[in-house]
């Protein structure tokens, strides 16, 4: 059953069919809708197509069938940057910052969308929101710990004002405390309205804080619902988390 | 060792460096070592050129030279449109050739193969046009001036070594302090990360092939000044300007126009100490070295 696309929907996906080569494609057919101000979190195991799905609705990956559609429009055929003017921005996992550029020239960078008159102000409320950025914003990005460059590479996508922001296992290689951080970063992100989807391994952290999500297994939706009441699924434990769950038990 | 040395290696080291800066941005951002840049400076020089006499035949004759140089109002006047036509011709050929052959994602290999075939296409029509007879800006003869130290200079080598540090410094500000150098420097580290930063990575890839070939087109009209113009003139130039991209550390703007210096003044020197027929195997030896030595260069980035 395809999910309600209602007048409250931001960003959704029809039938989408997508991956690197057109013989072998990753995504197989994926409906999904993702409302305004909701934090949904896509998870799944390793090979599930979380990343291949973010990417393709960022731009990154070639759409074989189905569409991608934004605020209504449909954003299947559009360019990366012409989707971060219509308000879709995307955080990849890795390289998502410039390393040889200043944390500020980052910002400056991705504040070039907007007009000339509001890049500084919008760099100054980043830079409120940060307080870490602004006090290293003369240094190279490449310089930056795992968790200031999350930061940054956030901060980078929150420029534009974007009507979705879409992370990519933002935690992965991060220490545990730095994770947390991250994970209360995207929280009050949300909580300010900015609509979230994040792909994430580190499940009983991410449920936490979503609304809602939905679980891929090789390309396609195979669970959905309420982050909550998700956590506790069986089907979910024994799709997703079923290996770890044996291991324990079968420890003595 | 004669100090003059360092006066022509300075001259033809602007000359290199120029034509590196173009090598240097189209490889940092297109990501392929582009053979055909050499014809660009004598598609450059051509094209002034021909528009320079063009203007001349329009104002009834030969424009009388300007202050002390060797040329008219029309040099200047035609260089303007050189450029913007040197510009074109290199646009033309990316939307017919190498822009195809990125959106197929084929090989770097494929690019510079196709590169070698664009600068054979390129120098054969030149000379199908222009014939392969040594033509030249101004028949007027002049006589280098005295400037202390032992070291003697013309105008016009003076003019082309400020006009080549007026490009380069305004070349490096345009990288480090404006929306497009910035936009050029986030796709030449990451072409993927820069377009969903909202760059709009073609437009980008536009812009260097404008300022590479734009550049090309002012070298090539130096060297065409200083010494004469011929079809083969870029194929020359090719191997020092390659050698500074690389010795200067690609990507780099001031490294590609110092490493030129360095290649200039070692070429000159070279021709004093060992002898005029070892020119062209002092690029070769420096670009042997730097890869050996320093692959990523003076002033590059790691990879």
């Amino acid at each position: 059953m395809r999910p309600a696309a209602d007048a409250g929907t931001v960003l959704a996906t029809r039938a989408l069919v997508s991956g690197y080569e057109r013989d072998l494609p990753i995504v197989r057919g994926v409906d999904m809708a993702v409302r305004k101000g909701e934090f949904l979190l896509l998870l799944g195991p390793n090979g599930a197509g979380k990343s291949t799905l973010v990417k393709t609705i960022a731009g990154l990956v070639p759409v074989h069938s189905g569409a991608v559609l934004h605020q209504g429009a449909d954003v299947t055929a559009m360019e990366p940057h012409l989707r971060v003017r219509h308000g879709v921005a995307f955080v990849p996992q890795t390289e998502n910052v410039f390393t040889t550029m200043t944390i500020h020239e980052n910002l400056l960078v991705a504040a070039q969308v907007l007009p000339k008159d509001r890049r500084a102000g919008r760099i100054a409320d980043l830079c409120a929101m940060f307080p870490d950025l602004a006090r290293l914003k003369a240094l190279r990005a490449g310089q930056l710990s795992g968790g200031q460059r999350q930061m940054l590479a956030v901060a980078r996508a929150l420029i534009v004002e974007p009507s979705v922001l879409i992370l990519d296992e933002p935690s992965a290689g991060l220490a545990p405390k730095v994770v947390q951080e991250v994970f209360a970063n995207l929280k009050a992100i949300n909580a300010a309205g900015v609509t979230t989807v994040l792909v994430e391994q580190n499940v009983k952290a991410a449920l936490a804080i979503a609304d809602r999500a939905i679980v891929l297994v090789e390309g396609e939706v195979r669970l959905e619902g309420d982050a909550r009441a998700l956590g506790d699924d069986a089907v979910m434990a024994e799709l997703y988390l079923g290996s770890r769950h044996r291991k324990a038990e079968a420890r003595p | 060792m004669t100090p003059q040395v360092l006066m022509d290696g300075l001259v033809a080291g602007a000359m290199i460096g120029l034509g590196a800066i173009g090598i240097t941005l189209t490889y940092s951002i297109l990501r392929f070592s582009n053979f055909s840049h050499g014809e660009f400076l004598s598609w450059g020089a051509y094209l002034v050129l021909a528009v320079a006499s063009g203007l001349g035949y329009l104002a009834g004759g030969p424009a009388g030279p300007i202050g002390p140089f060797s040329f008219g109002w029309t040099l200047p006047v035609a260089l303007v449109a050189g450029i913007a036509l040197t510009a074109g011709l290199a646009l033309v050929v990316d939307a017919l050739l190498f822009g195809p052959l990125r959106h197929r994602g084929s090989a770097v290999i494929i690019l510079v193969m196709a590169s070698f075939g664009v600068a054979l296409t390129l120098r054969s029509l030149l000379e199908f046009v222009f014939t392969s007879k040594p033509v030249y800006f101004t028949d007027a003869l002049q006589i280098a001036r005295p400037l202390g130290f032992g070291l003697r200079a013309t105008p016009d080598q003076l003019l082309a070594l400020g006009l080549a540090a007026v490009l380069v410094v305004a070349i490096h500000l345009l990288m480090t302090r404006t929306a497009i150098g910035r936009s050029m420097r986030a796709v030449s580290e990451n072409r993927q990360l820069a377009g969903i930063a909202g760059i709009d990575v073609r437009m980008v890839i536009r812009t260097v092939w404008i300022f590479g070939a734009g550049l090309a087109c002012v070298a090539g009209v130096m060297s065409g000044l200083l010494v004469q113009i011929r079809p083969q003139m870029g194929l020359d130039l090719l191997l020092p300007l390659f050698a500074a991209a690389i010795l200067g550390g690609i990507g780099s703007v001031p490294g590609a126009m110092i490493a030129g210096l360095i290649v200039g003044l070692a070429e000159a020197m070279t021709v004093q100490l060992v002898g005029a027929e070892w020119r062209a195997a002092v690029a070769f030896v420096i670009l042997v070295a730097i890869l050996l030595l320093r692959p990523r260069g003076l002033f590059g980035r790691p990879e």
